[in-house]
Parts: structure tokens; C-alpha cells; sequence
């Protein structure tokens, strides 16, 4: 790998100069989002906490009679450069057996976009699949 | 086979078979150019290609001089439903040692929208980093 400075980069923008950051803030990341549309066959609901420092998801699908919980899984936390300090965004992965989500979301104006893909590994056909949704803090 | 497969969302479940049949990679395929031209410093231009039944995505990073090539990595290509056969959106995911990048992209009414996940490992004190960034095809 090429280094363009004495910090290692792929693009200017890792190369921002700034003092180091010890620590991202999840706090405009954490609470209870609820998807906007009530019609939504996709996530319902997505919980963001905080333990011990550590950035958790934890998504709710539609299904019936009830939401589907998929469980808690790790997340990191992003900032909008490599001098904040602030989260505006995460990813997530979750291994459901059957399915493999890749998970991505991000806040812009207390609303929080989420996109997950999603691939299968049962053997039933189903594409790969993307989508979008946007929720609101609860 | 409505309800007898799993599923973690309602819109995974099928209603009639599907044959499971390669996403045709063509909406999604060619070279997309940041519409901010480098400005940023983020993604000049991506190179979006088929192998086989594969997605290839090839980076070029904004560095005020000469472009830097990320290489290419086969991304994963994404339909917009469990049914469908078109790719409108793929995920990639560069290492590069001293920092990790994932890339979620889709496609709308002829932009892609992109955003990057940056996570270093390399104890430099840099923040994990998100962007946000929007493409066009390159004219032929």
C-alpha cells in the first residue's frame, strides 16, 4: 500500500489533519427508530444502545402475527470525518443461518435511513436483495 | 410456499416459485463519475464490470493529483426484491490493511448513490468515517 503521507490513505480524505479522536459518541445514534411506513413489509423497528462503550443493534422485521426479532449484533459506529467525533452512522452484519444481512444506516435530520442487504443460503431461490427504509426516533 | 420458508421480513416470503436465475448485471455495469468531480476528496470514478456471472468494481480515490487506484474486488449485486432479476444496488468491501471500506450503492432514475463505511486499524487516532456521494454514467 502506497503511503501519500505519514498517514496511509486512499483518498484525500483520509489524509484530514486533526488531532486524534480517543472515542466516537453513538448518543445521536441510540434510542428506538420506527419505520415510517405503517405499510412497510420490510423493518418495522431498530433499537441502537449502548453497552459499555460498545455500539449494539438490535433490528424487528414485519411478520405475522408479530414482529420477527432478529436479535442484538455488534455495530460500529462512523462519524462524517476523520476529525469528528460525533456518530452519524453504522453498519452491522447478521449471520440468520438461512440469510446473510449487511446491514447500513444513517442519521440526517433525526431520520434515520437504513439499508440492508440481504442474501440467502437455503437453496429456495430467492434473489439478493437491497432495500431502503426510512424510520423516526420513537 | 407461503409461509414454509424462513424468512426475517414479510417481503420474503414467496408467493409462487422462483427459479433463482443470475441478476442481470447490466443496469448497474459501466463507469460512474462523482457528480462533485473529485471535489470532496472521497470517489472520483468507479468501474463497474461483469466476469462471468460476477460483479467486479474497480475504485479510484480523489487525491488532488493523480487518481489513486483501490484495485478491483467483486461486489455483491442486489435486486430490489426476492424476486427480482435485475441488479439496482451492490455492496463491496476493500481491506486495505491499515483500513477497511464497505460500500453500499443503489441506482435511481439514472444516478447511484453511494455511501462508504470507513474503519481504520492502523491506532492512528482517526475517526471511523461515513460519506455520502452521488454518481453519473460516464458519457459515451
Amino acid at each position: 500500500m502506497r503511503a501519500t503521507s505519514e498517514r496511509q490513505g486512499v483518498r484525500a480524505r483520509d489524509h484530514a489533519a486533526g488531532p486524534a479522536v480517543p472515542r466516537v459518541d453513538h448518543t445521536p445514534l441510540l434510542g428506538t427508530w420506527i419505520n415510517f411506513d405503517t405499510k412497510t413489509t420490510g423493518i418495522s423497528r431498530v433499537e441502537l444502545s449502548d453497552r459499555d462503550g460498545s455500539l449494539v443493534v438490535r433490528v424487528f422485521g414485519t411478520g405475522e402475527p408479530e414482529e420477527v426479532d432478529w436479535g442484538e449484533a455488534a455495530a460500529i459506529a462512523f462519524s462524517e470525518d476523520v476529525r469528528d467525533a460525533e456518530a452519524v452512522a453504522f453498519t452491522a452484519e447478521y449471520d440468520l443461518g438461512f440469510e446473510r444481512v449487511w446491514l447500513a444506516g444513517y442519521v440526517n435530520r433525526r431520520l434515520l435511513t437504513v439499508e440492508p442487504g440481504t442474501t440467502f443460503a437455503d437453496g429456495n431461490g430467492r434473489a439478493p436483495y437491497f432495500t431502503r427504509a426510512h424510520l423516526y426516533p420513537e | 410456499m407461503t409461509t414454509t420458508i424462513a424468512y426475517r421480513r414479510a417481503e420474503e416470503r414467496l408467493t409462487e416459485p422462483v427459479d433463482g436465475a443470475p441478476l442481470d448485471l447490466a443496469p448497474v455495469v459501466g463507469t460512474w463519475l462523482n457528480a462533485d468531480k473529485g471535489a470532496s476528496g472521497s470517489i472520483l470514478r468507479m468501474h463497474l464490470a461483469q466476469r462471468g456471472q460476477e460483479l467486479a468494481i474497480r475504485v479510484f480515490g480523489a487525491t488532488g493529483g493523480e487518481p489513486y487506484d483501490w484495485g478491483e474486488v467483486i461486489a455483491g449485486a442486489y435486486a430490489n426484491s426476492v424476486t427480482g432479476n435485475e441488479a439496482w444496488a451492490f455492496i463491496a468491501r476493500y481491506d486495505f490493511g491499515f483500513m477497511e471500506t464497505s460500500l453500499f450503492a443503489y441506482t435511481k432514475t439514472g444516478i447511484l448513490v453511494q455511501t462508504t463505511y470507513s474503519v481504520f486499524r492502523d491506532g492512528s487516532g482517526r475517526a471511523n468515517y461515513w460519506t455520502r456521494e452521488f454518481f453519473h454514467r460516464e458519457e459515451a
